[in-house]
């Protein structure tokens, strides 16, 4: 008995497959995950061919390549430093965010609460419009029509609340053109529809007996948003939040018309005609850049590259999760 | 879509005369009294906006709140009001930049503008001579190629995110969500740095490849929805009744959500459409019209903005509107197209998408 049981061939273990029976099928999808596998490789793409060319720049210049705050090309060993720009983005993107933010919210608000189902489609419209914008035509229109304006309400500012440090100046003289603050509102206007889509999307798929619930158990239209609607959408809306900053920190060719570059660190008096933005720094220099230049440039290419897909990876992991319909 | 507070005292009591009259004047006089002040107190328009306008519509709403629902009822006012006056605001934003684009522009623009390329064209030539002709070619054969290699791909990539199974969905959904913000003047630095370090010549071609990381992420993310829009009854029916996966799609699910592709591609056009960082990076600029994009130099209409848009002589600051009516306006084209082809899709699936989602 126990020899039989030796002898006799075990029996093959059958795989159980849900995986893709016919040649088509294996087609079909090796197909679309090598497309899919795309955003991957693009990224190490990216990455590499950055980090090719702005090696150089970045092994001459150290880690002063970042904080460091002078630009000369006449020095013998040249220097290279984006300090005053990177700050310069952030600030911007923060005067951006700090603006963009109630209005965006107010028109999802709007959109999805108060409007007739028509109107609302026809504001949803006018806002993806705004999101379909060039920067180039913004920066246009931010040169010469806003740009004035905006100046104008800086100056007010000055005027009424120039006690508050961050709306202090330095000169009084200075025409209040080509400051933070108006190129804050340049990327705040450039960032409401991104914020607006998503809210208004996360808006609109809160459960409606939850409000309805509110509503029944006498809570005003004040007091559903304050309990109810804000702090189960606030995940998603900080998402979108740091969405918009990362759009905010790449902008570029906007931000290039209506800024004052200046290699002088303004560490937060938003009305001073002096700030930085290393997308349009990369921008205003590669023009007339040396070769050692081009690869400075790469270099801090890099840093917004590494800094903007940091933030926003954060942003669409933060998104994602409060947003779970979107997951089948 | 929207819920109305009823009052809370009486519920079955409508809002009567008097308080009619009172919501009427709470909501015309206080800017009725701003623009008094602005016009004969000579205050600045945008002091008493803020200064003036908003606190007394906010006080006016308040009252008639208070005397309406009690104290719940200022809360409610304050929001209304202010939800209204942002939004509102965000809209003449944007009416401004439409307003100036169109009124600027319109001086510029002629049919010569359209059609005549700008050999010959110096920065205080008058607007009758020279045009955009040569950046609309450049920037169509460009924006062509970038899209017949991105929206096969994109495509492709949504339908890895909707039809497969496949465990790292979740990582591509968000990677290609963060890819969408990457910046345009990286995209442009990145086939820059790939060009110097393969030794490839600064073209056309090279536009359009810095141009696809931008597009990728509009195409895969609205052909997404466009495919989570079909019922999946629809294609588990044809699994079930013997098709493979890719016969599933092409025959079943493709057709279904052929329009919402079509606005996919639309949409990734235009967000490409007036990009200007990467293509200042990597296509040298051209006065005369190229038809060759793979070799030599040649415009793009963002290009050509961007150009004669810091010149200090009046006709070239004209030439850049004209220029930027030209591009807004296909871009207005593109954008209604798929307006529309979206709009009379999703009229007719939108019982049935809750319960494909879930």
């Amino acid at each position: 008995m126990s020899e039989s049981s030796v002898t006799k061939p075990e029996p093959v273990r059958r795989k159980l497959s849900a995986g893709p029976l016919s040649r088509g099928d294996k087609w079909f999808f090796r197909t679309t995950s090598i497309a899919a596998n795309f955003a991957f490789v693009l990224v190490a793409f990216i990455l590499v061919f950055l980090i090719i060319q702005a090696l150089p720049a970045l092994s001459s210049q150290g880690f002063s390549f970042i904080y460091g705050t002078e630009w000369n090309n006449t020095k013998d060993p040249i220097v290279m430093q984006i300090g005053p720009m990177l700050w310069g983005s952030l600030l911007i993107g923060a005067v951006g965010v700090v603006i963009a933010t109630p209005l965006a919210i107010s028109l999802a608000y709007l959109i999805v609460f108060m409007l007739s189902t028509r109107l609302a489609k026809v504001a949803t419209t006018l806002v993806d419009l705004l999101a379909a914008l060039p920067s180039v035509i913004i920066g246009l229109w931010g040169l010469f029509v806003f740009s004035p304006v905006a100046s104008e309400w800086a100056m007010l500012l000055n005027q009424y609340l120039g006690w508050f440090p961050l709306f202090q100046v330095g000169t009084a003289d200075n025409g209040f053109v080509g400051s933070p603050f108006i190129a804050g509102w340049i990327v705040a206007i450039m960032i409401v529809p991104i914020i607006t889509s998503i809210t208004r999307e996360v808006f609109s798929q809160l459960d409606r007996d939850l409000i309805n619930g509110a509503l029944a158990l006498g809570g005003s239209r004040f007091s559903t948003f304050r309990r109810v609607i804000f702090p189960t959408s606030a995940g998603a809306v900080v998402g979108a939040v740091l969405l918009g900053l990362g759009r905010a920190l790449g902008e570029t060719v906007a931000i290039f018309y209506v800024l004052q570059l200046t290699f002088d660190i303004n560490w937060g008096q938003i009305l001073e005609p002096k700030g930085g933005a290393v997308a349009s720094m990369i921008l205003a220099k590669f023009g007339e850049a040396t070769a050692e230049e081009v690869s400075g440039l790469t270099a801090a290419g890099l840093v917004l590259f590494v800094l903007t897909l940091g933030i926003n990876f954060l942003a669409s992991i933060i998104v994602n999760r409060a947003q779970p319909w979107r997951k089948i | 879509m929207s819920f109305a507070p009823r009052p809370a005292v009486q519920p079955w009591s409508r809002v009567n005369t008097a308080r009619r009259i009172q919501i009427f004047l709470a909501s015309s006089l206080p800017l009725a009294v701003t623009a008094l002040i602005v016009l004969f107190g000579g205050l600045n328009p945008s002091v008493a906006l803020l200064g003036v306008f908003l606190p007394l519509q906010l006080l006016a709403a308040g009252y008639v709140g208070f005397a309406s629902f009690g104290r719940r009822g200022v809360g409610d006012a304050s929001l209304i009001v202010l939800v209204l006056f942002f939004a509102t605001f965000v809209l003449v934003l944007l009416a401004s930049v439409v307003f100036s684009l169109i009124s600027q522009g319109a001086q510029a623009v002629s049919w010569s503008f359209i059609s005549q390329n700008n050999i010959y064209v110096s920065n205080t030539t008058s607007l009758e001579y020279g045009g955009v002709g040569h950046a609309i070619v450049g920037t169509l054969l460009i924006v062509g190629l970038t899209t017949i290699v991105t929206v096969p791909l994109g495509i492709a990539m949504a339908i890895y995110l909707t039809q497969s199974q496949s465990k790292t969905r979740g990582l591509v959904r968000t990677l290609t969500q963060a890819i969408s913000g990457l910046p345009s003047v990286v995209a442009g630095l990145f086939i820059l740095s790939m060009a110097m370090t393969l030794g490839w010549e600064r073209s056309g071609l090279l536009g359009s490849m810095a141009l696809l990381p931008l597009m990728l992420p509009t195409v895969a993310r609205v052909a997404e929805e466009a495919l989570r829009l079909v019922p999946v009854d629809l294609r588990y029916a044809a699994l079930a009744l013997g098709a493979p996966n890719y016969r599933a799609f092409f025959q079943v699910i493709l057709p279904a959500a052929k329009s919402g592709l079509v606005t996919s591609i639309l949409l990734g056009i235009a967000r490409i459409i007036g990009e200007t960082a990467p293509l200042l990076l990597t296509v040298p600029i051209n006065n005369g019209t190229s038809w060759n994009p793979f070799s030599g130099n040649i415009m793009t209409l963002p290009a050509y903005i961007y150009g004669y848009l810091s010149s200090l002589f009046e006709p070239s600051q004209n030439r850049a509107w004209g220029a930027a009516l030209v591009l807004m306006t296909v871009v207005a084209i593109l954008f209604s197209a798929a307006r529309f082809l979206s709009r009379s899709k999703s009229l007719k699936t939108k019982p049935t998408k809750q319960k494909a989602s879930k």
